[in-house]
């Protein structure tokens, strides 16, 4: 994964802290440098075949929030050459008032609770990709950049899986 | 935990507390089966252990214990033998070439690893099962196909290939070949079988499923005894094996021939079926005398305890062998150092047959650096003549090759995939 935000980061972060004290006790305040989460465990569900009007698949993940503030998960673009040319979008999945269960943009993004975590999953929470323009073949990688609610922003790297452990 | 009522709650926090208090133990546990018993001389540790917390918490450890997944050589193989295991084998797709292989072998060596922890893979649809790994190993073979359909021949292990016809053999196509096996092991049979189709689904984009062998043995812990043990005749069975890291570099690792097999191994799987018709006829005195060991301990009937060695040359009172000519372990001895191995089986026992008697036997799985040289000469003297074939018939046969194990960022098979 070439996620930029790992343990170092937060090393970094923490340094960045202790040199906005320092700078308190000299004078001019520093506004804090804003925490990237982190991300981990990053899939996308493989599309091995496009079929007309149904190229579309979902990225999945855990992001983590280190600090003492919420963060949201408020967009993501794509950066895999020639994937789409659609925007992306932050779903959930919810039951509609036909019963049925139905998916639409998170309102205000996907919440990341202060020093919590959130796991985005099949028939949850999960980054939409639109109208793919090749398939997703199992086992292969697909990157894109998600964007929080405090301007900081994560590339990831997704491996495509399969759901169901019947298909062949 | 928010839902939790408060009696539940003050349970999981004792256990928890017992865990912890005992940690120690269960590494040292899993230390001793990385150090090689595979016959099982573990139970003294973790029986110990009990006295240092309830019985329940002990279970609970069990079923936490991990076996490391990555390392230089594969896991499963010298790991304790698990309660049950299930092989399984695939022939690869024709729209599968060397590239497919390789993410193939990436995908599962991250499934293998996460489940290998108590995590679940990354499409887990049953998470919850992944969460008691009871020294769960998943372990990765090539077969012949794999080779040559990948255009590797030039580069099989020295000594890999088919077995040669033995006319013992009754085989099925049901259990015999593959491209590919996945050698699946714990305590918990939900582990075995959850960690089966996590990793079926994986091998089912690149490769179709051929056949699936499932079986148990004894628990490794909970008896106060270092006895070996036993198969459905009802014998000591596993008793001559390789069990230190000097004996494994004998017999099972290779250091010879491809760069990339070294400290691998191969693998022959022969589905043996029992008829227990017949053996449930026999006296202990022939069940014995065509064994050439006592089913009361496993011991030769030369000696008393299960681990003295086979006095070949006794002879009776009336001038006779004391251990037959045709008895199965004269015959497996073939009194040679470059033809052992490690014998890592599982019995099986899969409803009945068509005449009513249990479809039952054996699912025999031996290691070693070269099946030509180590495994074939034996298997050729009990096809000859071995007093036991009146009641076994082999009725699957399949061999792999299994690449060394993997390091942290790398994947099984990486040596000759890369
Ligand atoms: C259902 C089939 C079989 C049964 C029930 C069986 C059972 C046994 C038992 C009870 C022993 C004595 C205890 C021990 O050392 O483990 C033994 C030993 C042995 N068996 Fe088998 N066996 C079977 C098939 C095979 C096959 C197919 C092979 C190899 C081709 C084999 C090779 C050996 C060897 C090498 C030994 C150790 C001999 C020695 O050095 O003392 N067995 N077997
Ligand atoms: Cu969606």
């Amino acid at each position: 994964m070439k996620n930029s935000t790992s343990a170092t980061q937060r090393g970094f972060s923490l340094v960045v802290v202790a040199i906005a004290a320092l700078a308190l006790v000299g004078c001019a305040p520093a506004a804090p440098e804003p925490v990237t989460p982190t991300a981990t465990d990053v899939w996308i569900k493989a599309v091995p075949e496009l079929m007309d009007g149904m190229a579309m698949t979902g990225v999945f993940m855990t992001l983590e929030n280190p600090t003492e503030a919420d963060i949201e998960l408020v967009g993501a673009k794509n950066t895999t050459e020639g994937l789409t040319e659609t925007a992306m979008e932050i779903h959930e999945v919810v039951k509609g008032d036909d019963g049925e269960m139905k998916m639409q943009m998170v309102e205000g993004g996907i919440v990341i609770p202060a020093k919590e975590s959130v796991t985005l999953k099949p028939g949850g929470y999960h980054v939409m990709y639109w109208d793919l323009l090749k398939p997703i073949p199992v086992g292969s990688h697909v990157t894109l950049t998600l964007e929080f609610s405090n301007g900081t922003t994560l590339d990831v790297d997704a491996v495509a899986r399969d759901i169901s452990t019947y298909a062949g | 935990m928010t839902h939790t009522p408060a009696e539940a709650q003050a349970e999981t926090e004792v256990t928890r507390r017992g865990f912890l208090a005992s940690a120690g133990v269960v590494s040292s546990y899993v230390a001793a089966g990385v150090a090689g018993f595979a016959g099982g001389a573990v139970t003294a540790s973790a029986v110990s252990a009990s006295s240092l917390c309830t019985q329940s918490q002990l279970r609970a450890q069990e079923q936490a214990a991990t076996i490391p997944f990555f390392g230089d050589y594969q896991a499963g193989i010298m790991t304790p033998l698990q309660a049950y295991g299930t092989y399984m084998a695939f022939n690869l797709k024709s729209s599968t070439g060397i590239d497919q292989a390789r993410s193939m072998m990436q995908l599962l060596t991250d499934d293998a690893a996460r489940l290998a922890v108590g995590k679940p893979t990354l499409p887990d649809g049953d998470p919850y099962l992944a969460t008691e790994p009871a020294r769960l190993t998943s372990t990765f073979g090539f077969g012949p196909g794999f080779f040559s359909k990948l255009g590797l021949a030039g580069k099989m292990p020295v000594g890999f290939g088919e077995l040669p016809a033995f006319s013992i053999d009754k085989l099925q196509p049901e259990y015999s070949g593959g491209d590919l096996v996945i050698h699946v092991g714990a305590d918990n049979p939900l582990t075995v079988a959850h960690a089966a189709r996590q990793l079926t689904r994986t091998a089912n984009t690149f490769a179709t499923p051929l056949w699936s062998q499932t079986g148990f043995n004894r628990p490794q812990y909970g008896e106060p005894t270092d006895q070996t043990g036993r198969n459905l005749f009802g014998q000591v069975d596993g008793t001559v094996n390789p069990r230190s890291a000097q004996e494994f570099d004998a017999q099972v690792w290779a250091s010879s021939g491809p760069r990339w097999f070294h400290d691998g191994t191969c693998l022959v799987i022969r589905r043996i079926q029992m008829d227990f018709a017949g053996w449930d006829k026999l006296d202990d005195t022939k069940k014995e005398a065509s064994m050439g060991r006592r089913l009361s301990n496993g011991a030769p009937l030369t000696g008393t305890s299960e681990f003295d060695k086979p006095d070949l040359e006794a002879k009776n009172a009336h001038g006779l062998s004391v251990i037959p000519a045709f008895a199965h372990v004269r015959r497996a001895n073939t009194g040679k150092d470059t033809e052992k191995f490690l014998r890592r089986p599982l019995n099986y026992e899969d409803g009945l047959l068509p005449s009513g008697e249990p479809n039952a036997g054996l699912i025999f799985a031996a290691y070693m650096a070269d099946i030509q040289k180590q495994f074939v000469p034996v298997q050729q003297r009990l096809a000859d003549l071995d007093l036991l074939n009146t009641w076994i018939t082999p009725i699957g046969s399949a061999v792999f090759a299994l690449p060394p194990g993997a390091r942290r960022g790398g994947y099984i098979g990486e040596g000759l995939l890369g």
